[in-house]
C-alpha cells in the first residue's frame, strides 16, 4: 500500500468517518436524504435533508401558512429525476393550482391526486408509500392514531418513499412514530420551523425566508 | 365477327338464352380468347387464360359433385342490421346450431352452408322457419335465400328475392333478373354500367370477359366468377367468442371475506390458466355470490388494462369484496369473465421495482388500480395545465401520467399565483368596502386585472389582490368589476 503524504491523513480519516456503513452516536440517522432546498433547514435536519424513506409529520398552525412551500423544492427534485416514481397527494383540502405547481419545477406527469375521505385517506397513503411505486406520498389527515402513524412509517421504509403527513398543530401533544415532527408558523415573507422531534438531529426553531419572491410565485418580483 | 365478340362467355349453364349458345360456345370461346391474345397483348391478359382454365368443365363439375354445397344467405334489413354489429354476431352464435360453417359478411350479411343439415332440420322449409324464429327472437328483420354459391345466396337475399335453388345448373338464369346493386360494387362502377345500359346481373354476365375486365377491373370479374361458381369462394368461418364462467360451492355457508376469497382462489387460478392459454386478459370480471334466500350478490370489477395475473386479480377482487355487505351468508360463488382481450405480453424485470437497480413499476399501474378498485375510478387523477388566463380554466384533471412533461413553459405569469385554488370562489363579507375573512384582511399588492372569456360564455372581469389574514396566511382575492363589486376568496398561497 503506498504511503500517503501526512497532510492527506486527516482527509482520509474524514472520508472513512463519512462511510455510510459507519454509525456514530451524533449521526444516528445516517441514511439517504434529499436536500430541502433551504440551506439553514438542511443544516438542522439529520443527515442534511429530508429523509428519502420514512414518515415525517408537518404540523402547521393553520392550513396554508407555508407548509407546502417548505416541501416543494424537495418534491420538485424528486419528480424531475430521470427514474422518478409517483408523487401521490392524498386528500388535499383544496385543488392544487397546476400553473403555480409547474412554476415551482414539479413534473406534473409524476403527480397523482387521490381523493379519499376519512380513514380511506390513511389507507391510500399506506398503499402509496408501501407500493414502491411512489417517491413521495403526502396526505392531509385530521386524525391519526399512534399505531397508524407507525404503520405508515413502516410502509414508507418498505417502499423507500418519503411520507409526509399534514396534521393540525393541536396533534403535537400526541405521541408519534414519525422520524421528524415540525411545527410551521407563518412569518412575514417566510416561516418559522420548530423541530419537535428529530431522530438523530437537533431540535429547536429556525426562521426561513422565501428567497426573493415567494416560492410558488413563478419567479417574479 | 362482331356478333362473336359479344358471345355470352358467362352463360355456360344459363337456362333460357343458353341452350343455343352453349353448343356453339366452347370452340367460339377458345377461338376468341386466343385470338384476342394474339392480336393485342393487353394488361388484362391473364383473364382469358383463367377463363380457359376454368372452362375445363369435367374436373370442376366432378369436384362440385363430390362436395355439393348449399348456402343460405341472410340479409338483415331495417335499422337493427345496420346499427348493431352485436345483433349480427348474436344471430351468428344462434345460427351455429344449424351448421358449423357460418360466416359473417359485415355489416348486415350472414352466410350458412347448410347442405349437410337439410335432412336434420326438415329441408329448406324447415330451416327457413327455424332461422326466421331465431331472427324474431332477436327482433331482427331479414330476408333469406338459398343458392349453391355464397355470393349468389347473399345477392339474392339482398335483392329480396326468395330464391331456393339447389341445382347449380340453373343458377345464372335465376340470378339474371337481379339488379346490379346487390353486388355492392362502388357506385361509380354501377353508374358506368348503367350508362351502357347494363342494369341487371343477367346483362352484365353477357358482356365479354376480357373487355369487362379491362374496363371495370379484374376484381369485378373475379366477383362474377365467384357469383356463378366459376371460381371458388372460400369464406372465413365465424368462431363464437369464448368466455370464462365457473361456479363453485363453498365448503360451508359463509359471509367471511377471507373464506370467500379462499373459495374464489381456485376459480381465479382457473381463469388465469384459461387466459394464459389464449394470451389474453380480461377487462371486466364479475363475481356472483348465491344466498339461500336473498337475491345473488353481484360484484363487478372493471380494469384499465387487460389483466391475467391471478395474484393481482385476487387482490383487486378482494378489495371489491371487502366493500360489499352481504345480506346473508353465501353458499355458492361464481366467477364470470368478460370477453378475453389480447394483451401485451412482456417479460418481467430481474429486480423488484424500487429495489436497487430495479426499474420503476410500469407506470405504477398496479398501485393505481388497487386505489381505484377501492376508492372508485375517479378517485385517482393526474393534473395538467391548460393555456388559459382565467384561473379556474387554467387546469384540468387527466389520466395519471398523461400530462406532457413540458406542456407549457413555466413562469408564464406576470404576477404571483397561489398553490391552492378553491373549487368555487367563496364570497367574502365586507366592511367599509374592504373584504373580511375570519377577521380583517390586509391587502398587500397592486391589483392585477384578469378579464374576458366571452368565447366560451365564462366571461370574467376581476381585479385580483393578495391579502394577509390575521393568522398570517397569504390569500388570493378578487373584486368583481361589475356593479355590486363583491369580493371573493379564490386561492391560498401555501
Amino acid at each position: 500500500m503506498p504511503s500517503d503524504p501526512p497532510h492527506g491523513r486527516a482527509a482520509r480519516l474524514e472520508d472513512l468517518l463519512a462511510h455510510p456503513l459507519l454509525w456514530r452516536a451524533g449521526h444516528a440517522a445516517r441514511q439517504p436524504v434529499c436536500s430541502s432546498g433551504f440551506a439553514r433547514l438542511d443544516e438542522a435536519l439529520p443527515g442534511g435533508g429530508w429523509p428519502r424513506s420514512g414518515l415525517i409529520e408537518v404540523l402547521p398552525v393553520r392550513f396554508g401558512v407555508g407548509e407546502l412551500k417548505l416541501l416543494l423544492p424537495a418534491l420538485a427534485a424528486l419528480t424531475t429525476r430521470p427514474e422518478a416514481r409517483w408523487s401521490a397527494w392524498v386528500a388535499p383540502p383544496l385543488s392544487p393550482f397546476t400553473p403555480a405547481l409547474l412554476a415551482t419545477g414539479i413534473d406534473l406527469s409524476r403527480l397523482l391526486i387521490v381523493r379519499a375521505q376519512g380513514k380511506e385517506c390513511l389507507w391510500a397513503l399506506e398503499q402509496a408509500l408501501g407500493s414502491g411505486a411512489c417517491d413521495s406520498g403526502l396526505a392531509w389527515a385530521r386524525h391519526a392514531l399512534p399505531r397508524q402513524i407507525r404503520r405508515l412509517h413502516l410502509a414508507a421504509q418498505r417502499g423507500s418513499a418519503l411520507g409526509v403527513l399534514f396534521r393540525p398543530r393541536a396533534s403535537a401533544r400526541e405521541a408519534s412514530a414519525a422520524m421528524l415532527r415540525l411545527v410551521v408558523e407563518p412569518l412575514e415573507r417566510g416561516v418559522r420551523v420548530t423541530l419537535l422531534k428529530s431522530r438523530g438531529g437537533a431540535r429547536g426553531a429556525l426562521d426561513l425566508t422565501w428567497g426573493g419572491a415567494y416560492p410558488g410565485a413563478g419567479g417574479c418580483p | 365477327m362482331s356478333a362473336r365478340r359479344t358471345i355470352d362467355l358467362f352463360a355456360r349453364r344459363d337456362e333460357r338464352p343458353s341452350a343455343r349458345l352453349e353448343q356453339s360456345l366452347p370452340t367460339g370461346g377458345h377461338e376468341r380468347a386466343s385470338g384476342a391474345g394474339q392480336r393485342a397483348p393487353r394488361p388484362a391478359a391473364p383473364q382469358p387464360q383463367v377463363a380457359r382454365g376454368n372452362r375445363t368443365p369435367p374436373a370442376g363439375r366432378a369436384a362440385r359433385a363430390a362436395a355439393p354445397e348449399l348456402w343460405l344467405g341472410l340479409h338483415l334489413t331495417g335499422a337493427a342490421g345496420r346499427c348493431a354489429p352485436q345483433g349480427l354476431q348474436r344471430l351468428a352464435i344462434r345460427a351455429l346450431r344449424f351448421t358449423p360453417r357460418v360466416s359473417l359478411v359485415p355489416p348486415d350479411g350472414l352466410l350458412l352452408e347448410v347442405h349437410a343439415s337439410l335432412r336434420l332440420f326438415g329441408g329448406v322449409e324447415g330451416l327457413r322457419r327455424a332461422l326466421r324464429r331465431e331472427c324474431a327472437d332477436l327482433a331482427i328483420a331479414g330476408s333469406l335465400a338459398f343458392a349453391p354459391t355464397p355470393l349468389a345466396a347473399l345477392a339474392a337475399a339482398r335483392g329480396e328475392c326468395a330464391l331456393v335453388l339447389q341445382d347449380a345448373a340453373r343458377l345464372i338464369g335465376s340470378l339474371a333478373p337481379l339488379p346490379l346493386r346487390v353486388l355492392r360494387w362502388p357506385q361509380e362502377v354501377l353508374d358506368r354500367l348503367a350508362a351502357i345500359g347494363v342494369r341487371t346481373i343477367g346483362q352484365v354476365l353477357r358482356l365479354p370477359r376480357a373487355g369487362f375486365a379491362q374496363r371495370f377491373g379484374a376484381t369485378r370479374l373475379a366477383d362474377l366468377d365467384r357469383l356463378t361458381g366459376r371460381a371458388p369462394d372460400p369464406r372465413e368461418r365465424f368462431e363464437a367468442p369464448v368466455r370464462f364462467r365457473c361456479r363453485r360451492e363453498l365448503p360451508c355457508e359463509s359471509a367471511s371475506h377471507g373464506q370467500l376469497i379462499a373459495a374464489l382462489a381456485p376459480l381465479i387460478e382457473a381463469l388465469e390458466r384459461f387466459l394464459e392459454a389464449r394470451q389474453c386478459g380480461v377487462l371486466a370480471l364479475e363475481c356472483r355470490l348465491w344466498h339461500r334466500h336473498a337475491e345473488p350478490t353481484r360484484c363487478v370489477l372493471r380494469l384499465a388494462d387487460p389483466l391475467a395475473d391471478a395474484a393481482r386479480l385476487t387482490e383487486l377482487l378482494g378489495e371489491r369484496l371487502r366493500m360489499l355487505t352481504l345480506p346473508e351468508p353465501a353458499h355458492t360463488c361464481e366467477l364470470r369473465a368478460g370477453e378475453p382481450v389480447p394483451r401485451a405480453l412482456c417479460s418481467s424485470g430481474l429486480w423488484q421495482s424500487g429495489e436497487h437497480g430495479g426499474v420503476p413499476e410500469a407506470r405504477g399501474s398496479a398501485f393505481i388500480e388497487r386505489l381505484r378498485a377501492r376508492l372508485g375510478p375517479e378517485a385517482v387523477q393526474g393534473l395538467a395545465v391548460v393555456p388559459d388566463h382565467r384561473p379556474e380554466a387554467a387546469w384540468r384533471v387527466t389520466e395519471p401520467g398523461a400530462c406532457a412533461p413540458s406542456a407549457i413553459a413555466s413562469g408564464d405569469f406576470t404576477a404571483a399565483r397561489p398553490l391552492w385554488l378553491l373549487p368555487v370562489p367563496r364570497p367574502l363579507r365586507q366592511r367599509d368596502g374592504l373584504p373580511r375573512y375570519r377577521g380583517a384582511l390586509r391587502l398587500e399588492s397592486e391589483p392585477e386585472r384578469i378579464e374576458t372569456g366571452w368565447w366560451d360564455g365564462r366571461d370574467i372581469e376581476r381585479d385580483y389582490y393578495e391579502a394577509v389574514d390575521v393568522y398570517g396566511r397569504r390569500l388570493w382575492l378578487f373584486r368583481e368589476r361589475a356593479a355590486p363589486h363583491r369580493w371573493f376568496l379564490q386561492g391560498v398561497f401555501a
